[in-house]
């Protein structure tokens, strides 16, 4: 799988100078998948996942002309040259460790590199003493995936418990059957409720450079997060303001409804000839609101059992926390997650239901409605850029145009780079009281989240990682919160 | 007209400015329902502080007639549709892709040379020049590969040929080729000018048309439309509206039969619950086939600003076997292939819109009596929630 497989190829079309001069043309897709320049690979060093290259023109009529078949000759040996290069493992860097088929688990005896500041748990087993006596004592051991990234990736040596006597001679420094990279995969695939699809994921991820664990902990003895703050107490001070003042509208008007008597189902709208309030469009389009909405109102089940028993067996349930490479992670004690992953198979696994997405929200806890992309101060003596900005900000500025990318306003109206912005993590996001203030960005102006991003982001989040036959495409499926956020 | 847009694209910074101001001033009202404020008085601000006002609320009163069989509601009268078209973006043209502009483009094919565009104009041109530009550039991209070819055939050095360059026309840089100018001799256009006035004035054969939805919002939230039926002509009361857009969606049945039993699972009900739900929070909503979803939704309406977010509409039975036992087979009720979503949510955030899936929950027989669907009661027993839909792409999400 390729790592830059997301990325932009905006750079790499500014190569050597050698070339002809290059520009990123708009309409070459970011997403497709050109064929990959191997000419540019060193032919014997160690094999490098190569960056993409720009899409060629179609071939000639006739198998292509001289020149298109010099060219792709030329990349077909560069890539042959790049596969036939032997892996080597440095044996300064390796580790090693022992698979024990009964209890689904890999004990490492050797742990070199960085990995395992991230992976792996410690586990307390029984060891037998050379006295005879049996003492408890713990040791670092790794899941199946775990086992099986490492193992692929060649950081790992993996040996198979075995019955053989190891003290014989000759035997010195094996600690059982070596292990080659099939048979990992093969034996270490099914156990401990992996899937080829969640491994998949999971190394997609870790070669990103995310740390990934269990959310259901395999064992006691498997650390795990600390649970989820109770939904009440995230509360941003800006938005209490902000609910008073929507809600109290609403609570007046139905007020009003309960004087006037019931309501009338032939005639839902009143507006009352005299009462000053009423006569504006914001009380009108507030008076209309009397569908029930959000996901507050509960669902319905003429049968609960059976609603109960299709929530066991449902496939949706977490089953991967995700920690950013730069939330700081603490392998005994990992942190709150960034996010939350559930992985399906796409070709026996349909949408999720309605229910299925509410028992995952459920689990999740509730995030402050993001806040907009920090802009750089204007300064008070400069109204013509403070004119331009709000003019950039009101999206009715680019109708009939190619809508730019949200960035480009902010940075294009502000010539000076912006202020690094503190990256803010989970549990920052969600008790902002447990940590000092962050130093204000702005002078006299507040930042309030934009109603489009709060709509956006919703107001839980869940991820699916959704395996078509090894083809991973990540989903967000978000909270809605539409009725929080009106337009009038 | 604020139907026509002016041709000349400037790509200056007060770009769109004049018009913007311009639409902000004929699309002021967002509902049909206007506020008219008695001149200042001292009465009027002794009422104000007492918090009553002498504020007059008018309410249009449109008619339409219905039309079971296209299952909309055709507003003939070109004041009442500008008014609808106006105040709140409510139908369509039947012959123009939103607002009726059919009878300002034939206008405008009369004159010759005319100045300004409809909307569908503009987007025609626009096409039109793309695929001029996407030929020109195809052809320099041509050109430059043989010119590569010639120099390996001929010195052996290869070149990879650019797809991109001063030699390739980008899409910043490609200008359409002048319009050839016409070189007739003056006397006979003088001549093509005075014709146009000896035509007789073009009738306006276009009608705006509403879904059952707009205009049972109109009929029964705002009381601002008055819908005919299509048989005696005569108004029909609320009830009577009621019943016949819930049996338009039905299977017909022949005549002497008695109409069939109502549903809780009828798809008016269910897209009456989302439009109106939407339209109460303020938004413009508008039909979304075109991005393969139920409804798009704009803020203060289409000719302010793109599109949102697009709506997928999914029924919800809360009763499994109402689903199995029900008459319809109502789209998106059961979840649907990956594949699909990846399709529609492509094809949104290829235009810049995010994808929402709209759960509407439909109730269960066993809980409610049927005859709760004889008024608009029964939508109270409706809920709708929203799931977002986006990509969630690891490798931008590091940091």
């Amino acid at each position: 799988m390729d790592d830059s497989l997301e990325q932009p190829t905006a750079l790499l079309a500014k190569s050597p100078p050698s070339d002809q001069v290059e520009e990123e043309d708009d309409q070459s897709s970011d997403e497709e998948d050109g064929g990959l320049d191997w000419t540019k690979l060193p032919g014997i060093a160690r094999p490098v996942i190569p960056k993409r290259g720009e899409k060629d023109f179609e071939p000639k009529p006739g198998g292509g002309s001289g020149l298109q078949l010099h060219v792709l000759d030329r990349a077909r040996a560069a890539m042959f040259d790049a596969l036939r290069a032997t892996r080597t493992i440095s044996s300064k860097a390796v580790s090693y460790a022992i698979w024990y088929p009964n209890i689904g688990r890999s004990h490492v005896t050797l742990a070199k590199g960085i990995h395992f500041s991230s992976m792996g748990h410690s586990a307390p087993r029984p060891v037998l003493e050379e006295n005879g006596k049996e003492k408890i004592q713990k040791r670092l051991e790794l899941l199946p995936e775990e086992t099986i990234y490492l193992v692929e990736r060649g950081s790992l040596f993996c040996w198979k418990e075995t019955d053989v006597d190891l003290s014989a001679p000759g035997m010195d420094g094996v600690a059982g059957v070596p292990m080659t990279v099939q048979q990992v995969h093969t034996e270490m695939i099914g156990i401990e409720d992996l899937t080829l699809e969640k491994y998949q994921v999971y190394t997609y991820l870790k070669r990103l450079g995310y740390a990934v664990t269990r959310t259901n902990p395999p064992s006691s003895y498997y650390p795990t997060p600390p649970p989820w703050p109770t939904a009440t107490q995230p509360k941003k001070r800006l938005t209490i303001f902000q609910r008073i003042l929507s809600i109290f509208p609403l609570w007046t008007s139905r007020l009003r409804r309960l004087l006037a008597g019931g309501f009338d189902w032939w005639r839902p709208l009143r507006i009352s000839r005299w009462l000053h309030h009423d006569k504006n469009y914001g009380s009108l389009f507030r008076s209309l609101r009397f569908m029930s909405a959000g996901h507050n109102v509960p669902l319905h089940h003429p049968n609960p059992e059976k609603r109960l028993e299709k929530q066991k067996s449902s496939p949706y349930q977490i089953f991967y926390n995700l920690y950013k490479p730069s939330t700081p992670f603490k392998r005994s004690a990992p942190p709150l997650p960034d996010f939350q992953i559930v992985v399906i198979n796409a070709r026996t696994t349909p949408m999720p239901t309605l229910q299925e997405l509410t028992d995952l929200f459920d689990e999740l806890p509730t995030l402050p409605p993001p806040l907009p992309r920090q802009r750089r101060h204007i300064p008070p003596q400069t109204s013509t850029t403070v004119a331009a900005n709000t003019r950039a900000a009101d999206p009715g500025a680019i109708v009939n145009t190619v809508a730019p990318p949200p960035v480009t306003p902010a940075r294009t109206l502000n010539p000076l780079p912006s202020p690094p912005v503190p990256r803010q993590s989970l549990i920052r996001r969600i008790f902002p009281w447990a940590f000092a203030p962050l130093p204000p960005q702005t002078t006299g102006q507040v930042r309030r989240p934009h109603p489009f991003m709060a709509l956006k982001a919703g107001r839980k989040l869940i991820v699916i990682a959704v395996v078509d036959a090894g083809s991973i495409s990540f989903f967000r499926f978000g909270q809605g919160d539409f009725t929080e956020w009106p337009m009038a | 007209m604020s139907m026509i847009t002016p041709s000349t694209r400037s790509r200056g910074p007060n770009k769109g400015g004049a018009r913007r101001n311009e639409n902000n001033r004929i699309y002021a009202n967002p509902l049909p329902i206007i506020f008219n404020e008695p001149p200042p008085s001292r009465i009027r601000s002794v009422l104000n502080t007492l918090g009553l006002s002498l504020t007059e609320v008018v309410s249009p009163h449109c008619e339409g007639i219905f039309d079971p069989i296209t299952r909309s509601v055709w507003v003939t009268s070109s004041k009442h549709t500008m008014l609808l078209w106006r105040r709140g973006f409510f139908g369509k043209g039947d012959l123009s892709r939103s607002e009726p502009s059919w009878l300002a483009r034939q206008i405008n094919n009369r004159r010759v040379g005319g100045k300004q565009m409809t909307s569908e104009e503009v987007t025609a041109k626009r096409r039109a020049e793309r695929r001029q530009f996407k030929l020109d550039r195809a052809a320099a991209i041509a050109a430059v590969a043989a010119e590569a070819e010639a120099i390996f055939e001929t010195e052996g050095r290869v070149i990879k040929p650019a797809l991109s360059g001063p030699a390739i026309p980008s899409a910043a840089t490609w200008r359409p080729a002048p319009a050839p100018v016409p070189e007739t001799p003056a006397t006979p256009t003088l001549e093509e000018e005075e014709e146009p006035v000896e035509l007789e004035p073009i009738e306006d054969i276009e009608h705006l048309q509403l879904t059952l939805q707009e205009a049972f919002f109109l009929a029964w939230s705002l009381d601002c439309l008055t819908v005919l039926d299509p048989h005696t002509n005569d108004a029909m009361t609320l009830k009577q509206i009621w019943h016949a857009f819930q049996i338009a969606h039905l299977p017909p049945t022949l005549p002497p039969a008695p109409s069939p039993p109502l549903q809780f699972d009828n798809p008016f009900l269910i897209n009456y619950v989302v439009y109106h739900h939407y339209r109460s929070l303020g938004w413009v909503v508008k039909g979304g086939i075109k991005f393969c979803v139920d409804y798009l939704l704009y803020k203060r309406g289409p000719v302010f600003t793109h599109a949102e977010f697009a709506m997928v509409v999914c029924p919800i039975y809360e009763d499994s076997e109402d689903q199995e036992t029900s008459s319809l087979d109502l789209q998106n009720s059961s979840p649907f292939a990956w594949s699909w979503l990846s399709t529609i949510n492509r094809v949104n955030s290829q235009v810049q819109k995010t994808l929402i899936l709209v759960y509407v929950t439909i109730p269960a027989r066993s809980r409610l009596s049927l005859d709760i669907l004889n008024t608009p009661a029964c939508l109270q027993h409706y809920s709708v929630r929203e799931v977002t839909i986006r990509r969630f792409i690891p490798a931008r999400m590091r940091d």
